[in-house]
């Protein structure tokens, strides 16, 4: 309780840090935020060409490149998250050392952050819903509780990241490794329906499985997402998420020691 | 009396040295066994007891490594002590590093914003102060420029406006008053000269034992992790002095000459007014430096640097014979000179005393005894703010009234 206090009384902490790493992130560029849109646009670009003209991965009906593209977004925000996140007390290591503050306002910030690209990134698949002329739902709305959970199930997880990395930077040489081996083991390029039986049972394992497929359900098919997956997901998320926070205030007394 | 500000109970630090995977297994193991997990440890504080009261400028001394920054460290909250408890009560401010928290690419303006949110400061309260905090840095015509462009100077010179300004109850000071030049140094002074009219709580760390004395209305003086002295400013920091020189090496003895050297000094004497040599000088009376020498092959006409050091060796100026007229003996035998000090000018503190002797053309080192000597002054004091520096030179006041 006294933790969620002090991060409360530190809230504007979180928007300076996050409005810091936005204008850092754009400044001495030419494109500026046009970057948050590139990086998805190419991958879908890549995916579209590899998947769907030479592999020819079903894609439940619908354009591969909305297919992927809706889904993609989604995923940058949570990888932008996940790697931002693990490294966020190292790359303010200097801060860390010299002063206070509830260091969790550093990854709430690199949420934030990662959240501003998103926007930016789905003003593009809006105009995609217009060019392809698929109809957007009521159902769509479900985005929110998805993203929260999203949101959840990151913060648990960088919760976690980052203050190993404070102690062992092996997790910094992993992650881009993990994040690449994890994006291809859900269902973003290809539809969950074309996973075979048999393998499934280890996809529900991933909350990301549940998410990504929930996003595509409301936005593309007008259908509520899998129920039970949610919530399992939402659960698990949920308990990672006051497991790793208690964790990681234990933990962030003496990151100025050994960081 | 008012309240304590901080109290520190039993305070124990420890570091662990080995940071090896293996040893953090161990450690691990050892935990997990319920075993004490200590013998590892380096303890950077041991046991550290006292109250700060609100309103009191503590000054903390004590040589390098002695715990100074880590007790500062626990009272802002950026570690947390191995054993012991504390308690801080209002705001606390720390001037330990400034600028950290800086970002090279923003600018000057959004960085006074980032950094006073760090420091906890909220927008409105930064909106209220924004003017104040760029008229102090003097860096106003820089507000928009990104600040890897700014000088040295001109980014601790925000810093410490910045930090200067957030208004803490408990302001700690970590050896920052030596930024800026003399004009921005003077600016730092009266701000922490105006925190404490308002009874603000401040802990200073410095080596400069003038600006302890000039602010401190208690000083500590730690070493080894444990308080060694605590109280009267003048008198600690002369304690802690005293300790200082017994850890430097005594007056001259010939194993230091250099071997093949063919004048070497035997023995430097400081002697106040009477001839006592028991290093304690009175400023106004008069004082002697007699330096011994012995010849071992004639040398042609050799010449005596003496110069005056701080506590912290820090030299503060020198003379040779020339300058004075006397000439050294250069034939074999033994001589002394005396250099006469009427009066002596030094201002309260303790000064060391290194002798050399030259060749003719005062270039190259026939022998050099640093700090051969050290002695200690009573007299005005930076502490009583009367005077300001080591030395008073000769002078004399006039007042006349003016006239109609």
């Amino acid at each position: 309780m006294q933790y969620l206090r002090e991060l409360a009384e530190n809230a504007h902490l979180v928007l300076n840090f996050a409005r810091r790493d936005i204008r850092a992130k754009y400044k001495q560029t030419i494109l500026g935020v046009a970057w948050a849109v590139i990086q998805p646009l190419t991958l879908m670009v890549v995916f579209t060409f590899v998947f769907s003209l030479f592999a020819r991965v079903p894609s439940d009906g619908l354009p591969y490149p909305i297919f992927s593209y809706s889904v993609l977004i989604f995923w940058m925000f949570f990888s932008a998250c996940i790697s931002q996140g693990t490294i966020a007390m190292t790359a303010n290591a200097g801060l860390v050392r010299k002063i206070w503050f509830p260091r969790e306002t550093l990854l709430l910030a690199v949420i934030l952050s990662a959240l501003v690209d998103l926007v930016i990134a789905s003003v593009i698949l809006a105009g995609m819903f217009v060019f392809y002329q698929i109809p957007l739902t009521w159902t769509a709305l479900w985005v929110l509780p998805l993203l929260a959970l999203q949101i959840v199930f990151a913060l648990g997880v960088i919760l976690v990241t980052s203050a190993v990395h404070v102690h062992y930077r092996d997790v910094g040489h992993a992650l881009p490794l993990i994040m690449q081996v994890w994006m291809y083991a859900t269902p973003i390029a290809y539809s969950l329906t074309s996973v075979p039986e048999w393998l499934k049972p280890l996809f529900v394992l991933n909350p990301m499985t549940g998410i990504i497929d929930g996003y595509r359900r409301v936005l593309l098919r007008a259908t509520p997402p899998d129920h039970a997956a949610l919530v399992i997901a939402a659960v698990a998320s949920i308990a990672l998420l006051l497991v790793s926070y208690t964790a990681f205030k234990r933990a962030e007394r003496t990151f100025a020691d050994v960081i | 009396m008012p309240p304590a500000a901080i109290t520190l109970d039993d305070i124990w630090k420890g570091y662990h040295r080995s940071r090896s995977i293996a040893a953090k297994l161990a450690r691990f193991g050892r935990r997990i066994a319920g075993r004490a997990n200590e013998d590892d440890l380096f303890w950077a504080l041991k046991g550290v007891s006292c109250e700060i009261r609100q309103g009191e400028t503590v000054g903390l001394i004590g040589p390098n490594g002695a715990g100074k920054s880590t007790l500062l460290k626990i009272l802002a909250r950026v570690t947390v002590p191995t054993r012991g408890t504390y308690r801080t009560s209002g705001r606390v401010g720390a001037l330990i590093e400034v600028g950290a928290g800086f970002h090279q690419a923003l600018t000057g303006r959004e960085n006074v914003y980032l950094n006073g949110a760090i420091m906890g400061m909220r927008k409105r309260e930064i909106d209220a102060k924004f003017d104040q905090i760029v008229a102090f840095s003097e860096v106003e015509s820089f507000l928009d420029t990104p600040l890897k462009f700014y000088s040295s100077g001109m980014m601790v010179r925000l810093g410490f406006a910045v930090a200067a300004h957030i208004d803490p109850e408990i302001l700690l000071v970590d050896e920052v008053l030596a930024v800026g030049d003399t004009a921005f140094q003077a600016k730092c002074l009266n701000k922490i000269a105006e925190l404490k009219e308002q009874e603000r709580t401040i802990v200073l760390v410095s080596h400069t034992m003038p600006s302890i004395l000039q602010h401190s209305s208690r000083v500590l003086w730690i070493d080894h992790g444990t308080i060694q002295a605590h109280g009267d400013p003048e008198e600690t920091v002369e304690a802690y002095l005293r300790t200082v020189y017994k850890q430097r090496p005594g007056p001259a003895d010939e194993a230091a000459a250099p071997g093949d050297s063919p004048i070497r000094i035997t023995r430097v004497t400081v002697r106040n007014a009477v001839g006592d040599s028991h290093g304690v000088l009175a400023y106004g009376d008069s004082a002697c430096v007699e330096v011994e020498y012995r010849v071992d092959r004639p040398v042609d006409d050799p010449v005596l640097a003496l110069s005056f050091q701080d506590a912290r060796d820090f030299p503060l100026g020198g003379i040779t014979s020339r300058l004075g007229g006397v000439r050294l003996e250069g034939h074999e035998g033994t001589g002394i000179v005396r250099l006469h000090l009427s009066p002596v000018l030094f201002t309260r503190g303790s000064y060391g005393v290194t002798v050399a002797i030259q060749d003719s053309r005062i270039q190259r080192y026939l022998d050099m005894r640093p700090r051969a000597a050290t002695f200690m002054v009573d007299g005005p004091s930076v502490a009583s703010r009367e005077v300001s520096g080591h030395f008073v030179f000769p002078h004399r006041w006039e007042a006349e009234p003016e006239r109609a």
